[in-house]
């Protein structure tokens, strides 16, 4: 709790900011069900009902209440994307750690896959493998994770690579400790921050990729997210030329611009508290 | 060859006080050749007089001798009276330790001396007085003292006297009984010097009862080495002085401040366990001991030549040798040869000092010795098996190393617990961790409440540090262990405080110690042995007096000089 006070303190005004605004889509994701007042899939109303008292954002084509999507959609991007960011980042820090401990032919191996996984760039791969698989949220958590454990795995193989030379851990393994011990004992502590801070820059790239996917139509359609009411408004033909757009349109671009930025901030204020040693 | 004077075969003495007899000596067996000198040593209590008084006969009522003690072929003990006044003084004399009581307060010096020589070689008055005299002044009194009463003389004038009553009747064999302990080193000197002389003079046979390692030194040639009424080790002083086998005698040899004028004293532990038994005297005080020390008395065999030891383990063992050692590394400007053919040993309980500027190559040999690191070349043998696929480290009773820098050698996040139990965690010795752990923080002075366990090791200082990091490589158990630089990072004080509790943990637990320093003085102090290390090579290597009043290479000296720079810059 201290270290957490300790941390708050440290983060810049930009920071505090990105971490109400945070805080405010996870308790929005959260408790969609409890804040939205009508369904999010369900027709409510008639079709372009323009912002009131009942629809905060008004409702779209259908008729259904668009501030219900956005909280709906806040609950399947945050919750996706803390998912893919965790599991990538747990997939990465081990591939990171192996590589640094043993070395040798599995570093140069898992070194070069990275490698390969870099310089490919990931969008396109996105739009590839997730077409050829077809839409569904599952498909799109393992493409997800399968192009995001590369850059934790980098940062984590050097900062063990580094730990390796600790006279402390020379010593440890004088005494015979081996993989499992070092790393359980030694390792983690050590990588814990680089770890959180992974895994919240993760959750910025992970929206913003989901996003892009629904967008292009390759998301699971029948789960809303932002991504998707995009990919919906801006399928209606000539939305421009009406006033729709303004919520329609602007809404879920907003949510995603502010959470992907406050992210962004958080990330950046972690990383240097985390460099800086707590 | 010469001939035996004195021979002694299986002495018993036994003291009955009470009930149960105390044993002053078991099974004594020794010579003396004529002419020669022989030295007994040994703590208070160990038994030197009683021998002495047997041979005299004159032990107290209440003990009881079995054995023989021929002199010339004949028992002593079983001699008649007669028999007996015809061979005391004229053939074996004592000269007694000079106290008041020995000589009558009553009789002039003179006379005491005039009446052993009427007794025994049935003299007239006037003859004996005049060899009296003559005998007085050999042993640097005046003629005139005749006439002194004892009370008139100073003590080093009083155990004159009783030297020129021991070698009056001119006797084959000389027993003297702590015959400078009570002196000033002014008049022991001289007395010594004497003695010497007159041995040369007479060519009597002296057997010299002492616990004074000087004494034993100057005046005798071969030694005994005796506790609680058993010989431990024999063989010629000289060798014993600077080897000794028993770990008895190097212990009684370390405590002795002519030995070692710049080591800091530590006496032999008192016994750790009471367990008794019949086996080696010194079972309850020795580091070495296995079961069979407990049960059966060594007996006194030979080593090599004019060399005995008893001792079950055949003396002090051997913990670790390097033999050849070679390591080179690669840097930019090509290779760089750390250690060159390096070899060493280092035995049971030896405190050794690996001396030499930062890049000489000692912590590469420490770490190559202790196994962290791989050696080129050589091998090293850890109880004279070799080390390469053992796991030193990891076991109880290995190798431990302790690193110079507190800091960086304890992971900083962990808790005091989770530090000094690591290696018990490690390889899943113990069961009782935490309170072993608790143990041996109390052992390096360090706090053992619960709160101090939990504490993080970022919160501590760097002695505090180094601390812990000795607790962590003390509860090894580890029969040697090696601290590379230990106090380099912490101020004067706390170094002198860690050196001390280290110096007093390794005599208390008798492990060894291969101690690595840049600082001829603090191994000076430490050291049984220091070896001296100059560009990857050992290049010189003895014990501390040794090395300071003869020091052959170069580097040495240089160290040396250096040193004394640095006193006079700050006494003048």
């Amino acid at each position: 709790m201290d270290k957490i006070k300790k941390i708050y303190k440290k983060l810049t005004i930009m920071g505090k900011i990105s971490l109400l605004i945070f805080i405010i889509f996870l308790i929005m994701g959260v408790f969609s069900g409890k804040i939205a007042r009508f369904p999010h899939d369900n027709i409510v109303a008639a079709s372009f009902v323009s912002p009131n008292k009942t629809h905060l954002l008004g409702t779209d084509d259908l008729g259904m209440d668009i501030f219900a999507q956005i909280l709906y959609g806040a609950r399947v991007s945050i919750g996706l994307s803390l998912f893919v960011a965790i599991v990538s980042t747990l997939i990465g820090a081990s591939v990171g750690i192996v590589a640094a401990y043993y070395g040798g032919v599995i570093d140069r191996l898992l070194i070069r896959l990275i490698d390969v996984l870099t310089i490919i760039p990931s969008l396109p791969i996105l739009i590839i493998i997730s077409s050829f698989w077809g839409p569904s949220m599952k498909n799109i958590v393992i493409i997800l994770v399968l192009l995001s454990w590369i850059s934790p795995a980098r940062i984590i193989r050097s900062k063990t690579l580094q730990l390796k030379e600790e006279p402390y851990i020379l010593v440890a393994e004088y005494y015979g400790a081996g993989f499992l011990h070092l790393t359980r004992k030694h390792f983690i502590i050590e990588l814990v921050p680089i770890i959180l801070v992974s895994i919240i820059k993760l959750i910025s790239r992970t929206i913003v990729s989901e996003a892009s996917l629904s967008f292009l139509g390759l998301g699971d359609p029948t789960n809303k997210t932002w991504g998707l009411v995009l990919n919906f408004a801006l399928g209606f033909q000539a939305i421009y030329f009406t006033e729709y757009w303004k919520w329609w349109v602007l809404s879920p671009l907003l949510a995603i611009i502010l959470l992907v930025l406050a992210v962004a901030f958080l990330s950046v204020d972690l990383e240097k508290i985390a460099n800086t040693r707590l | 060859m010469k001939n035996i004077l004195l021979e002694i075969e299986n002495l018993n003495i036994d003291y009955f006080d009470g009930e149960t007899p105390l044993a002053a000596t078991k099974d004594i067996g020794f010579s003396i050749f004529e002419g020669e000198t022989l030295g007994i040593i040994g703590e208070s209590g160990s038994g030197k007089t009683s021998i002495a008084n047997a041979i005299m006969r004159i032990l107290p009522a209440n003990a009881s001798v079995s054995g023989r003690i021929s002199y010339k072929n004949r028992d002593i003990l079983k001699m008649d009276d007669k028999e007996m006044k015809k061979i005391l003084w004229n053939e074996i004399a004592m000269i007694f330790q000079n106290s008041l009581d020995v000589l009558n307060p009553l009789l002039t010096i003179g006379e005491q001396i005039a009446e052993t020589l009427r007794e025994h070689k049935s003299l007239k008055r006037k003859e004996a007085e005049d060899i009296t005299k003559e005998y007085l002044e050999k042993v640097g009194l005046e003629k005139d003292d005749f006439k002194a009463y004892p009370h008139q003389l100073s003590g080093g004038m009083r155990q004159r006297a009783l030297i020129a009553m021991g070698l009056v009747c001119q006797p084959k064999l000389l027993i003297a009984d702590e015959l400078t302990s009570a002196l000033d080193a002014k008049t022991k000197s001289e007395i010594l010097d004497l003695l010497s002389n007159l041995q040369k003079e007479f060519n009597f046979s002296l057997l010299l009862i002492s616990h004074e390692l000087d004494t034993i030194a100057s005046l005798t040639e071969r030694l005994m080495v005796l506790y609680r009424g058993q010989l431990l080790e024999e063989g010629f002083t000289k060798e014993i002085l600077r080897y000794q086998y028993h770990p008895y005698s190097r212990g009684l040899i370390n405590s002795s401040t002519t030995i070692n004028v710049y080591k800091d004293l530590w006496g032999i532990p008192a016994r750790k366990t009471l367990e008794e038994g019949d086996g080696c005297p010194f079972y309850s005080r020795c580091n070495q001991k296995i079961e069979i020390c407990k049960l059966e008395r060594p007996s006194l065999i030979s080593l090599e030549a004019s060399r005995k030891l008893a001792c079950h383990q055949g003396g002090i063992l051997e913990v670790l040798r390097g033999e050849d050692i070679s390591k080179s590394f690669m840097n930019k400007n090509g290779q760089v040869r750390a250690c060159i053919d390096c070899s060493l040993y280092i035995r049971q309980g030896e405190f050794i000092s690996l001396v030499g500027q930062s890049g000489s190559g000692k912590t590469t040999l420490a770490n190559i010795l202790s196994g962290v690191l791989k050696k080129d070349s050589g091998s090293v043998l850890f109880k004279k098996e070799n080390s390469e696929a053992m796991k030193l480290g990891s076991q109880l009773g290995g190798v431990q190393i302790v690193f110079q820098d507190p800091f960086s050698s304890i992971n900083e996040n962990f808790t005091v617990l989770d530090a000094v139990r690591e290696p018990l965690q490690i390889n899943k010795l113990e069961d009782q961790v935490e309170e072993k752990v608790k143990e041996y923080l109390s052992r390096v002075e360090l706090e053992n409440s619960t709160g101090y366990l939990a504490r993080r090791i970022h919160s501590l200082s760097g002695g505090q540090r180094q601390r812990v990091a000795l607790a962590r490589a003390l509860i090894m158990e580890p029969e040697l262990l090696i601290a590379d630089e230990i106090c380099s990072m912490l101020d004067k004080s706390t170094e002198a405080n860690i050196l001390r509790l280290l110096k007093k943990l390794q005599n208390e637990e008798g492990f060894s110690m291969i101690y690595i320093t840049h600082n001829l003085n603090v191994a000076l102090k430490l050291s049984d042995r220091i070896l001296v290390m100059n560009e990857g090579r050992i290049v010189e290597s003895g014990n501390p007096v040794t090395i300071m009043k003869n020091p052959k290479d170069k580097y040495t000296k240089d160290l040396i000089r250096f040193n004394k720079k640095n006193e006079l810059l700050l006494y003048d």
